[in-house]
């Protein structure tokens, strides 16, 4: 190796590093702040404690919305994911004129949905729906955000799987529910388990919808109740929003890894190349 | 039971295009039918009709004594085998062939019997429990027809089972499925684009063209006297030689040589009208040396080895091309001036239009 070849490789690896670290330093906060009796803005070898878990779960509201997260970010993941493969089963099957304009149409529509553009006639319509305060609203909500771009990834799944399979089921008598049990969604399985894993997450990370479609505060999920531990000040009481990131993470992370090992993700990606 | 009746049978898809064109057909019970033509000549698409997953625009479609032709493909009690098989990736290979159990509700344990008598039928014992993309090409393909069979259906429908083989697999599987399909007498309609395999597999071939049906016989009537210039192309390994040839007054001339009255008459019919025709011979049947009442003088251009036969292509004076077969070691020469004497049995002659103008008594099945 010449010593110019030498010193570019030296060069690279010092600027992975540094691109490393840049990314491994909220990690590295997350799993080290929680323990520490003074947890402050920097990552550092902590004082080891578990007093900041003790002080939150005198909060009153921590493990309830923890609970409330996993009820809303379930709900909306179970019905991404079914409405999501009903739909785009459908639309990979039957011949829509003007399919990928409605598929585009919506991809382009649900990042408005959700988006705080739309807050104010979602509030309306949640309000005549008499869903304010509800779960229910904001699961609905939800899985009208998330549908679009699932169905659009889904239909590529469904669009991969060769339509013999199901006539090949069909001829042997299969009925159109059969044909989806036991071919269809067998088969789209490890694209059902990504979209169901992407879609708890993100439901599992929002905020603004039910900040502001829930009222209750035993209703509300971790996401808002993460807001409550700032002063009215803005200021943030770190010991308490430190423990509860990771009680916060760790679901998700747990799930990713059990989905990860079970079904094994594979992302073809919505586009064809 | 497992007739099969197509009348006045039209699939017109979406856009116009028309794949089948009020086709009349009956396939016997128990007999093993091919269908054979060019690409998109509608096979497919016929057979995708018999089985429901197309619907008729119009004509009639009977199964045994059933009117079907507005039944679900599930009524039918017919079972396909598709070009890529169609085996459930996720499933083992004893559920795949189980599967037509599985929705008739049969329980677990009867459902594995099954599967392993008709898979030990096929030789796929010790590869049950693996998944389809474990198994080589032929593997697959049995286990496709494992799965066929488990059904019992009144009929079979394989749309090219053959074609995802490589060329020696398909000549062992081409022998199994004539054997299998002997031993279950099993109306069986398959669908294939080689007139080799449909000469050698069925009963019965129908020779379709633009979703019409062009000729129905046997693959001896198919092979020896092909109803127009359209199947004789189609059909033979080597392709029959077709030469332009005219009718005058009863005398046929052609590639410079005169064929008599008394002969041209038998390959023309009686009171054949003046004018162009086409004689056509197979290869198989032209000799070299001169035989019989038509010789003409030639010069070797091409000689091709095919192993045990050999394949010679010769060009008159007239600047006619002539093929013949002949026995390996008795060719002659590239640049060799030949007799070439097509046997006169074998000799076909087609009208302006392509129609087969000669009559049934002239070429007999058997050679003489
Ligand atoms: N789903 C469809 N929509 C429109 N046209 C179709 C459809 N399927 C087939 N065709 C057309 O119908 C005609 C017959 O097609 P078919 O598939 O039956 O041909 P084939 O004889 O099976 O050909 P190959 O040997 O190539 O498989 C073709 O012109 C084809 O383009
Ligand atoms: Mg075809």
């Amino acid at each position: 190796m010449s010593p110019q070849a030498f010193l570019r490789r030296v060069g690279f690896v010092l600027f992975l590093a540094v691109v490393t670290a840049f990314w491994a330093l909220p990690m590295l906060w997350l799993v080290t702040a929680p323990f520490d009796a003074h947890p402050g803005l920097t990552v550092r070898w902590p004082e080891w404690t578990l007093d900041n878990f003790r002080r939150l779960s005198e909060s009153p509201y921590a493990f309830s919305s923890l609970r409330n997260s996993v009820l809303l970010a379930g709900g909306a993941m179970i019905l991404v994911t079914v409405f999501g493969a009903l739909a785009a089963y459908a639309l990979s099957r039957v011949h829509v004129p003007g399919r990928g304009a409605i598929l585009y149409g919506m991809l382009l529509l649900s990042s408005i949905v959700t988006g705080t553009a739309a807050m104010v006639p979602i509030f309306q319509l949640m309000f005549t729906l008499g869903l304010i305060d509800d779960r229910t609203g904001v699961i609905l909500v939800l899985t009208g955000g998330l549908l679009p771009a699932a169905i659009f990834v889904l239909k590529d799944f469904m669009d991969a799987t060769p339509r013999s399979y199901e006539e090949s089921a069909r001829v042997f008598g299969a009925s159109p529910t059969q044909v989806l049990r036991h071919v269809v969604l067998p088969i789209a399985r490890p694209g059902l388990a990504t979209i169901a894993v992407w879609a708890l997450v993100n439901a599992w990370g929002d905020f603004l919808t039910a900040y502001i479609l829930l009222r209750d505060p035993t209703k509300t999920p971790a996401g808002v109740v993460m807001y409550t531990f700032y002063s009215e000040g803005g200021q943030a009481n770190l010991p308490l929003i430190s423990a509860f990131s990771v009680l916060y993470a760790l679901p998700v992370v747990v799930l990713y890894i059990f989905v990860s090992r079970r079904y094994g993700f594979r992302f073809h990606g919505g586009i064809k190349s | 039971m497992g007739e099969i009746r197509i009348e006045g049978l039209t699939k017109v898809y979406s856009g116009n295009v028309t794949a089948l064109d009020r086709l009349d057909l009956t396939i016997n019970d128990g007999e093993f039918f091919a269908l054979l033509g060019p690409s998109g000549c509608g096979k497919t698409t016929l057979l995708r009709t018999i089985a429901g997953l197309e619907v008729a625009t119009s004509g009639r479609i009977h199964i045994g004594e059933r009117d079907v032709t507005k039944m679900s493909p599930g009524d039918r009690d017919v079972a396909m085998v598709f070009q890529d098989y169609a085996l459930f990736p996720h499933m083992t290979v004893s559920d795949n062939i189980a599967y037509p159990l599985r929705i008739r509700k049969v329980d677990q344990a009867s459902r594995a019997q099954t599967a392993a008598r008709v898979g030990a039928g096929l030789g796929l014992n010790g590869l049950l429990e693996r998944r389809p993309g474990e198994l080589s090409g032929g593997q697959q393909q049995r286990v496709a027809l494992a799965r066929a069979m488990a059904c019992e259906p009144s009929a079979f429908l394989f749309d090219e089972p053959l074609s995802n083989l490589d060329a020696r697999l398909r000549l062992e599987a081409r022998t199994f499925l004539k054997g299998l399909q002997h031993q279950l007498g099993v109306t069986t309609v398959f669908v294939t684009h080689d007139q080799a395999e449909a000469l050698a597999m069925a009963d019965r071939i129908a020779v379709m063209e633009a979703g019409r049906l062009r000729q129905l016989g046997t693959p001896a009537e198919i092979f020896h006297r092909p109803i127009d210039t359209f199947v004789a192309n189609f059909i033979g390994s080597a392709p029959m030689t077709m030469l332009d040839a005219d009718l005058v007054r009863g005398r046929l001339y052609v590639a410079g040589t005169t064929i008599e009255q008394e002969v041209a008459v038998r390959w023309s019919g009686p009171d054949p009208s003046d004018g162009p025709v086409v004689l056509g011979i197979r290869p198989e049947y032209v000799r070299v040396g001169a035989f019989g009442p038509m010789t003409v003088q030639a010069t070797i251009r091409i000689v091709e080895n095919l192993g045990a036969t050999v394949l010679l292509t010769a060009e008159t004076a007239s600047g006619d091309r002539l093929q013949a077969l002949v026995p390996d070691g008795t060719q002659p020469a590239v640049g060799a001036q030949v007799e070439l004497s097509p046997v006169a049995e074998r000799v076909l002659l087609y009208d302006e239009e392509g129609h087969l103008m000669t009559p049934a008594t002239q070429a007999a099945p058997a050679p003489a």
